[in-house]
């Protein structure tokens, strides 16, 4: 190819959304969004999958329950599945930290391994365990919802330890550190970062566990309960109402993520960028 | 009393690292025995007034790597010692993780502090205090023009700015053996001779000051060193390497009047040894 005819194929617009890895301005980046954004709403108005409620319906679900006050209404529900999900992501994110960090000790590398394993088992199979532990109700769900989540997350958060280069043990060690140095300034320090992408994008498996989990225990209500309940009697527009909000949620958790990244650890924004 | 007064009452030519009889296996998935190392013998005396750089030059898999662990006490060596001194006349002793600073490779940092922090906190980190390891930072900071960068995150460095708070983070603590690990791997011939002369102006800082350029790099090895060794492997009568490596041959670059001299590269016999060790003693290795 020519220079001239290189140059002629670098003015048509847009040529670089098409292109691997294309170099896009800002403005086209967002733009880009408003138009997926765009179609989405679109198949969703033209309705070419009859299941689906039209936006007009679930609009009219989502203000009339929005203003439902008490057990009812979508704030108190909203209230409730929040509740237990920013609980359960604390305590998850706790606990599979702690297991994970433990994974460098072979004393604890086969607990970690069984612990990774039991991701596969669902965990509504654990029902009768949780009964008998725990009161019906919210330390149930609470419980559930952690031990569902920190099977996902000590999978990733131990991976992301495994991923620390030798070399980063071995500087630490020609420099003199001892083992609980090496612990902190190798392992724990650095790796924060990962770990909350870890714990982001586990967030979103506990979106789907507490669903599950508020259906077996809806005396409390929740997302999950109503959107059981409106399954029942087949209110379409409402589930998707909830669906919706879920929706909402997840990105302004994405956003809140991504936000403790930017203020705590600066340099790993950098490093992704490079 | 000075520092060089007090270098010039110790004995002449005191060693400053010894190894004996070194050997390192590794077992094999198949059950065998991999000698990667065997009776490697080094000695680095110290040189009067002067810091030491010494090379321990050999081709890919002439076990250099495994040597520079060994050294550096990351790993145990299976028969041998290793010994080093701690800068006292006569008083060696064996070598244990964290005596000997290594510049690895890649110039591994800490990602997660800035570059100041990345010479303060290791240093603070092992008992030094935190005033005087600022102030200490801050100096070599400025002295090797990475005062600009002092707030800096080592992913924002370019490759000889982070070889650069490489090698001042080991030298934070009062070490006078540095390993450098294939220092001028990768790097055009202008950055070969700038890392060179950082080598040097950072050694010439202290007289006990050693280091051991760990290089496969022969015209490198022979211009920034007073002693250069080869390591690699004997041949049988049939020309096959024999397992484990040693010490294979030394050039005193001192002796053959090739040392310290700024012209190294127009004389005659820096072109010879150049010339021998790339055509006959490499292909030996």
């Amino acid at each position: 190819m020519s220079s001239s005819e290189a140059k002629a194929e670098r003015k048509i617009p847009f040529a670089d959304v098409f292109r691997v890895y294309g170099s896009l301005g800002a403005f086209t980046r967002y733009n880009l969004i408003v138009i997926w954004v765009a179609i989405a709403f679109a198949f969703w108005f033209l309705n070419p999958i009859k299941a689906l409620p039209l936006p007009q319906e679930v609009w009219d679900a989502l203000t009339k329950m929005w203003v439902t006050p008490g057990r009812d209404g979508m704030v108190y529900n909203i209230y409730v599945t929040l509740q237990l999900n920013v609980v359960g992501l604390l305590y998850s994110a706790l606990i599979s930290l702690i297991i994970a960090y433990l994974s460098i000790i072979p004393l604890f590398q086969p607990f970690n391994k069984m612990v990774q394993w039991l991701r596969y088992i669902p965990i509504v199979g654990f029902n009768l365990v949780f009964f008998s532990l725990f009161a019906i109700g919210w330390p149930m769900k609470v419980a559930m919802l952690t031990t569902g989540m920190s099977f996902f997350l000590v999978t990733s958060m131990t991976g992301v330890i495994s991923a620390i280069p030798r070399m980063k043990y071995e500087l630490a060690r020609v420099l003199g550190y001892n083992d609980l140095q090496v612990f902190y300034s190798v392992i724990v320090r650095p790796t924060l970062p990962q770990m909350i992408d870890m714990i982001a994008q586990n967030a979103a498996i506990g979106w789907v566990m507490i669903t599950a989990i508020e259906t077996f225990n809806r005396t409390e209500g929740g997302i999950g309960a109503q959107i059981y309940a409106y399954n029942s009697t087949n209110n379409l527009a409402a589930v998707y109402a909830y669906l919706f909000i879920i929706g909402i949620i997840a990105v302004a958790e994405d956003g809140l993520f991504s936000l403790m990244k930017r203020v705590f650890f600066p340099y790993s924004l950098i490093a992704e960028r490079a | 009393m000075s520092e060089q007064e007090q270098n010039s009452q110790e004995p002449d030519h005191e060693s400053l690292l010894v190894l004996e009889e070194v050997c390192k296996n590794f077992p094999m998935n198949d059950g065998t025995t991999f000698v990667a190392l065997k009776n490697l013998d080094l000695k680095i005396v110290d040189i009067p007034d002067r810091p030491q750089i010494v090379s321990l030059l050999g081709p890919s898999g002439s076990g250099k790597t495994t040597a520079l662990r060994i050294i550096a006490g990351l790993d145990k060596p299976t028969k041998g010692s290793v010994m080093i001194t701690n800068g006292i006349a006569g008083e060696m002793r064996s070598v244990e993780v964290g005596d000997v600073g290594v510049v690895f490779q890649k110039y591994p940092l800490f990602e997660d502090l800035n570059v100041l922090n990345n010479l303060v906190v290791p240093a603070v980190r092992v008992g030094m205090d935190s005033q005087e390891a600022n102030k200490k930072a801050l100096g070599y900071l400025e002295e090797f023009d990475l005062t600009k960068q002092k707030s800096a995150w080592p992913v924002q460095l370019s490759g000889g700015q982070r070889q650069r708070v490489a090698i001042l983070q080991q030298l934070m603590r009062d070490r006078h053996f540095i390993i450098l690990d294939e220092p001028f791997s990768g790097l055009d011939p202008v950055n070969i001779i700038n890392v060179m002369n950082l080598i040097n102006r950072i050694a010439h800082q202290h007289t006990l000051n050693t280091f051991l350029v760990i290089t496969h790099d022969v015209t490198s090895a022979l211009m920034i060193s007073d002693h250069v060794y080869l390591l690699g492997r004997e041949r049988d009568a049939e020309g096959n390497p024999i397992p484990g490596s040693r010490v294979m041959k030394e050039y005193d670059m001192i002796a053959e009047g090739l040392a310290y001299r700024a012209d190294i590269e127009d004389l005659p016999r820096f072109a010879e040894i150049r010339k021998e060790i790339k055509m006959v003693e490499f292909p030996k290795l």
